[in-house]
């Protein structure tokens, strides 16, 4: 879905916010609630070290990790589950005058440092990969946003569908 | 007139502190139950038989050698113990030991024990009963600090990764955490398998504290060299590029 835009609209810009510590979920929560309300965003990533379910290796192999089990955080009235530990998040924006408002919404969310670097964090082209996955039509928005071997339906929330306000999380 | 090892140069803390790791003479900061230190090594039950894998030294009739007269044999050898194993991995933001002074530590002051370094992370095996025992005296000594430092045998990952908002080290299956009354929990065996009970293993140390206590070089705290935070390069910087200086020109050639 891509909207035609007119002259006077900005381009979109992309962003990622990297913490100094890693996020808890309620502070994940905290933070995300933080951007969405602040508005302007077109996709969202959220990317960090894996938090398996069991013990992946050595003698406990196959043992649940309760820890890591229903880490819930709640964003724009969807649930979603965290299977990582928050590191950094990627963000791209409908346009530059929706900046500001990231800064403040990370200056309030967070009670440690954080650098936001602007660039280019989402690909434009579709893979080999994409296009085994998402089909020879795919959403644009989608491309970049989960692993290439994550399951799209466990991945991806779609919050909003309406035209250029959806919103999409991993 | 005795002898006195020279360790490490340097009149920095961080030089200071690699001495002590080195030489052995350190702090004792906290006392562990040793019952507890081999429940969270996790290869046996504390309070149960050590396993053998050979009889005693005493009933084996070793042969007639000038050197096994000489060097006497550690208890867990004489004993015929399993070698076993204890596996610490050290965060980068400031923990006071790291993988290599781990081993120079070990390699000096252990018998029997065999120290291996890697990028993240140290390992020393031994005879059972005396990894237990170094083992012991490592986590009540302050070469480890109870946050930033843990006991990891499998998954270690987590010496280059941001720390946790509470200032733990991260770690991938939850071995440790932080309880509401500021003191650090193992809730689970080096490898991952929970144990019967959480173990107190105490308060971790302030910021202040570990940026004394390390043997890190670091530029936001005393740096190694360089341009940000640069201090005066002390005698084992200047060696270290004069070594480097002829190694690269000529090749280096001490003689």
């Amino acid at each position: 879905m891509v909207t035609i835009k007119s002259d006077t609209e900005s381009e979109p810009v992309q962003v990622e916010i990297f913490p100094s510590r890693f996020l808890s979920p309620e502070t994940t929560q905290k933070l995300l609630n933080e951007l969405y309300k602040s508005g302007g965003i077109v996709r969202m990533m959220i990317q960090g070290p894996n938090l398996p379910r069991t013990v992946t290796y050595g003698p406990g192999k196959g043992l649940p990790i309760e820890e890591h089990r229903n880490l819930l955080v709640e964003v724009g009235g969807e649930i979603l589950e965290l299977r990582v530990k928050v590191g950094r998040i990627r963000v791209e924006l409908e346009g530059e005058e929706f900046l500001p408002g990231i800064q403040a919404a990370c200056e309030r969310a967070l009670p440690f440092g954080f650098q936001i670097k602007r660039g280019k964090f989402f690909r434009e082209i579709s893979t080999i990969s994409d296009y085994a996955k998402y089909g020879k039509d795919a959403d644009k928005r989608i491309l970049g946003l989960v692993d290439p071997r994550a399951k799209k339906e466990s991945a991806l929330a779609i919050l909003s569908e309406k035209d250029s306000d959806e919103k999409e999380e991993r | 007139m005795a002898y006195t090892p020279q360790y490490y140069p340097g009149n920095t803390s961080v030089g200071a502190n690699r001495r002590k790791h080195m030489s052995g003479n350190l702090e004792k900061l906290r006392d562990i139950p040793e019952a507890d230190v081999v429940a969270i090594m996790g290869h046996r039950a504390p309070g149960a038989d050590y396993p053998s894998t050979h009889p005693p030294l005493k009933e084996m009739g070793e042969p007639d050698c000038p050197i096994r007269q000489l060097v006497e044999p550690t208890p867990g050898a004489a004993a015929g113990d399993r070698v076993r194993y204890s596996q610490f991995a050290d965060s980068m933001y400031f923990a006071p030991s790291i993988p290599y002074w781990r081993s120079y530590w070990a390699a000096i002051n252990c018998r029997g024990a065999d120290p291996g370094t890697l990028s993240g992370r140290q390992i020393i095996e031994a005879r059972e009963r005396d990894i237990e025992a170094y083992t012991k005296k490592l986590m009540d000594s302050e070469m480890t600090d109870v946050a930033r430092c843990s006991m990891r045998g499998c998954t270690v990952h987590g010496h280059s990764l941001r720390l946790e908002e509470n200032g733990m080290m991260f770690d991938m299956l939850a071995r440790t955490e932080m309880g509401a009354d500021g003191n650090v929990y193992y809730v689970k065996d080096q490898v991952g398998i929970p144990l019967d009970k959480k173990i107190n293993v105490g308060k971790p140390m302030s910021e202040d504290e570990l940026k004394k206590r390390t043997t890190i070089f670091r530029y936001d705290n005393i740096s190694f060299g360089g341009k940000v935070g640069a201090r005066k390069f002390d005698e084992a910087l200047e060696a270290l590029h004069h070594m480097w200086e002829l190694r690269t020109k000529w090749g280096f050639r001490p003689e």
